[in-house]
């Protein structure tokens, strides 16, 4: 009985949430009923629309308090150590009072030439790097960083009793000894070598591409770790409430799963903080604008599906920023060999042909999906690799723009005919074909763009429906699409790319998330080149391999990527500075304050 | 009656046990794991890491191993950790029980502060104007859906009115255990709290109602008429108390009810309860905190139809508890 009331309490939640969002749009948008619908499918550009950063700190006074809304409709779970945390809440808490040893570039790559609390150099033969921690960096218990912090973290990762998630990154195992030490056959990682308190230096077994990009650049607190073992680490309250960094703000007051106080750390290596404090609260997404309106939060995401054209913002400015994400369509051709390792792309299906599954890129229209569903902050995507990295983007692949008529003629070409005149195209020996469409459920857009797609394929001729009628759950979904589920021949899904651009992970044979099971020689041999000594060393190679795979993929289609996202934040006219510009080195320690109260 | 109720709670263990069997196995048969979401997000993660996690945690084994290890640690007070939260599950709860209590019995205080007044007016004035009123706010309250009425509730007492914080359940930069934190969480209770009162007194209201109606022309009221007693002594003391009895029923399964949570206010509220907990450690795979709370809940449920049974007999002399 308890049951079937939570069951449907879950069913109202869902419904409750919808209605939540489009009774708090109405109203934000109480003041504007001038607006007609018609002229606002004008598409925003968030690269020229909004802003990359604020900066008025000609104006800022000294101290205060910056309130700082964390979007979310469950509470944060507080792992606060980069070696454990797991999702992107607890990571927006952590870079607030915790920061990597070295600072990225514009691409993401470490950089001796910003501030940092230490600095490295990099062997020429991509085996080992020398790290020299920066005198003046102390943890927030007033504990010098050494050296000994930067390796305990890999003893972290590497122990046979951690239970974190990042141990397989072949930056962490591909660590000289780091297997060994793993199995628990030793005691000390042979290629982590200690030489005094403040330098150290890791070897690798094989050289490493993507070294300035992949490698793991949190240091742990050994001291005030060290009384806790490793096994018990991740249920301490040193990793949750009393988690310490050496960011500019350190963690004065969790309150588990709503909010956390930050205030200024003094003795921080880049100066003193600007601001006094940062309370950071979790906010509902059902109430986050109202929030952002009566200048509740200062700084918080936006969320864009309550995005408005031409929406009111009296007291806030929204900034844009490209997320490292993208959504594609793919199609099942093979499956998983797990005894071998690697994808067989063996399914015996017409989408095994080239020209079939670019027919069905063509006949996608992924504008109107950006201008209905998102107003323009989802972008159609041209390739694989996402602007995010912008030395790698090819901006000039063309990329699967709407075309029916181009998709007809190539089916027509292809030999998929219409033969038995039913308004659905037949293969090639002239038996029907129905494929099946498999798409997560989550928010209300989810079904009618999977709905629109059908609606797109039908007017080239394919009969696609909707896998079992319906939307799937996510976790139902990645189980099936995992386990080669033969009922999928088409699915929708997304991929976070993470900062390194190497796709290896996603589309070589060898992975297990090359969900599609593409296997291409060609592919095979860029993916290997694009991560090789070579592309290392020399960017304009590396472009043009990366440039030659997203040509590839482009003409083999296995999966199709169909839109690029922006987020927004909004920041409330009081704050002096705040920036998402990958080209300004920003830390919090720069933000300042206006005045002492929010604009409302 | 000590027999009786000692009675009623060694039954509870066997029903118990087939629930704990029940759910747990429901539970591991949900798709996914709480493990598998992390290394879906994130292509630079190793699905042979993901592999020797699972196995390490037993995800493996057959699902009687699992609920015997399960089971073991429970009857040792070890309830396990959130694979979500990474936390004692003791610890987890805690938290989030503390602040379930706290609403939850606000709630219950303000339900009843509201309630009775409303029920006990609208039946000694029955078909006046005061009874039309509150009978019409009863159908209001039914009707509307809380999640409306909280959002409303939020943006004019909360954002417009400026009286309320908007969400949480203290203020995190007020010292624990200090006055200041007593009243910051009061504060920060009063409006989720009245939302939730405000659209749980309908059953309180009618049966109140429609009990005193029902009493009033009982003959013994008659009785106490003809003697003479004031209006207000029949009033409060031979129809109000006959009155109160369903009443008394309902509060030993409203007692336990608060601790369940409410989803939509700590949603809406953005205070972390129980409720909240339970939605997302469902849909996180959280087995180990989703078949706790879900033993809890049968437990809670168990215990409040035996608390309306006793209560029921204590303050009902008719109704006697037998063997």
């Amino acid at each position: 009985m308890k049951k079937s009331k939570y069951y449907f309490i879950t069913l109202l939640a869902i419904l409750g949430l919808l209605l939540a969002a489009c009774g708090n749009d109405s109203a934000g948008d109480a003041g504007k009923d001038s607006g007609d619908t018609e002229e606002e499918t004008t598409l925003v550009d968030p690269e020229k629309d909004f802003a990359k950063k604020v900066d008025k700190l000609d104006e800022a006074i000294e101290g205060g308090t910056l309130n700082y809304g964390l979007v979310s409709d469950a509470a944060f779970k507080g792992i606060l150590d980069w070696a454990f945390y797991e999702d992107n809440l607890d990571a927006e808490i952590l870079s607030i009072f915790s920061e990597p040893i070295f600072a990225v570039d514009e691409n993401y790559e470490i950089t001796n030439d910003r501030e940092s609390a230490a600095k490295f150099e990099i062997a020429d033969d991509l085996k080992s790097i020398k790290v020299t921690i920066q005198d003046g960096v102390y943890w927030h218990n007033g504990e010098p960083l050494e050296a000994e912090d930067y390796a305990y973290s890999f003893y972290i990762i590497g122990h046979p009793d951690y239970t974190g998630v990042r141990y397989g990154d072949d930056m962490i195992s591909d660590i000289v000894g780091m297997e060994a030490y793993h199995k628990g056959e030793t005691n000390t990682i042979e290629g982590i070598e200690i030489h005094n308190d403040k330098e150290l230096t890791i070897r690798w077994t094989e050289p490493k591409a993507s070294l300035k990009s992949g490698l793991w650049t949190y240091a742990a607190p050994k001291d005030y770790y060290g009384d806790v073992d490793i096994a018990d680490l991740v249920t301490s309250e040193k990793i949750h409430e009393k988690a310490i960094g050496f960011g500019p703000f350190k963690i004065n007051k969790v309150v588990p799963g709503e909010s956390v106080e930050f205030i200024a750390f003094e003795d921080y290596y880049g100066g003193k903080p600007k601001l006094d404090s940062i309370v950071l609260r979790v906010i509902p997404t059902s109430t986050i604008v109202e929030e952002i309106n009566s200048g509740n939060v200062d700084i918080a995401s936006f969320p864009t599906n309550q995005y408005t054209i031409g929406m009111d913002t009296p007291n806030y400015e929204l900034l844009a920023q490209e997320q490292n994400a993208y959504t594609y369509i793919a199609f099942k051709l093979g499956r998983w060999d797990a005894e071998k390792g690697e994808a067989v792309q063996d399914r015996d299906t017409p989408l095994q042909d080239k020209a079939l599954r670019q027919a069905f890129g063509y006949a996608m229209d992924n504008q109107t999906i950006a201008e209905q569903f998102y107003q323009g902050l989802r972008k159609p995507a041209n390739s694989l690799m996402i602007p995010f990295f912008k030395d790698y983007h090819n901006p000039d692949l063309e990329g699967y723009t709407f075309d029916p008529e181009k998709a007809k003629q190539i089916l027509d070409e292809a030999g998929f005919k219409d033969v038995d005149g039913d308004g659905f195209r037949e293969d090639k020996d002239g038996k029907p074909m129905v494929f099946n469409f498999a798409s997560m459920s989550g928010g209300e857009t989810a079904e009618p763009i999977a709905q629109y797609y059908i609606q797109n394929w039908k007017e080239v001729g394919l009969n696609v429906q909707l896998l079992e009628g319906r939307l799937h759950e996510p976790n139902n979904f990645y189980d099936r699409v995992e386990a080669d589920d033969p009922e999928i021949d088409i699915y929708q899904a997304a991929w976070g790319t993470g900062t390194d651009p190497n796709p290896y992970g996603l589309y070589s044979k060898n992975a297990p998330f090359n969900y599609p099971r593409f296997v291409n020689e060609e592919n095979e041999r860029l993916l290997a080149e694009g991560a090789s000594e070579k592309a290392a060393l020399d960017k304009e190679y590396r472009k043009e391999v990366y440039n030659q795979w997203q040509e590839l993929m482009f003409e083999e289609a296995p999966a199709i990527p169909t839109l690029f996202r922006y987020e927004l934040i909004a920041v409330n006219d009081r704050v002096a500075y705040y920036s998402l510009d990958q080209f300004d080195d920003f830390g919090w320690e720069q933000v300042a304050l206006t005045e002492e109260e929010p604009v409302k | 009656m000590l027999k009786y109720t000692i009675k009623r709670i060694l039954a509870m263990i066997p029903q118990l046990f087939i629930l704990s069997i029940l759910v747990f196995l429901l539970t591991k048969a949900m798709p996914g794991d709480p493990l598998s979401q992390a290394f879906r997000a994130n292509p630079n993660l190793d699905p042979a890491v993901l592999a020797e996690l699972q196995e390490k945690a037993g995800f493996n084994d057959p699902w009687y191993v699992q609920y015997v290890n399960w089971i073991k640690g429970l009857l040792q007070g070890d309830l396990g950790i959130s694979y979500i939260h990474k936390v004692e599950i003791t610890k987890l709860l805690g938290d989030r029980f503390v602040n379930t209590i706290w609403l939850g019995l606000a709630t219950l205080i303000l339900t009843y502060l509201i309630a009775i007044p409303l029920g006990l007016i609208a039946g000694r004035y029955q078909n006046s104007w005061a009874d039309k009123m509150i009978v019409g706010y009863n159908y209001v309250s039914y009707a509307v859906p809380l999640f409306v009425f909280a959002l409303l509730m939020l943006f004019i007492f909360g954002f417009r009115l400026d009286l309320f914080p908007t969400s949480g359940s203290v203020n995190p930069q007020v010292e624990p255990g200090t006055w200041d934190y007593f009243l910051s969480r009061i504060h920060h209770l009063i409006l989720p709290a009245l939302t939730g009162a405000l659209l749980s007194t309908v059953g309180t209201i009618q049966y109140l109602r429609n009990e005193i109606i029902d009493t009033k022309h009982k003959d013994f009221v008659k009785t106490a008429r003809a003697k003479g007693t004031s209006e207000k002594n029949v009033y409060n003391r031979h129809i109000l108390r006959n009155s109160l009895l369903p009443i008394a029923a309902f509060l030993g399964s409203d007692i336990v009810g608060i601790l369940g949570g409410s989803i939509f206010i700590e949603q809406i509220f953005g205070y972390p309860g129980i409720g909240q907990l339970f939605i997302t450690s469902i849909s996180q795979r959280d087995y180990n905190v989703v078949i706790i709370l879900v033993m809890l809940s049968g437990f809670l449920a168990l215990l409040g139809t035996l608390l309306s049974d006793i209560i029921l007999s204590i303050i009902d002399p008719r109704i006697r508890i037998e063997n």
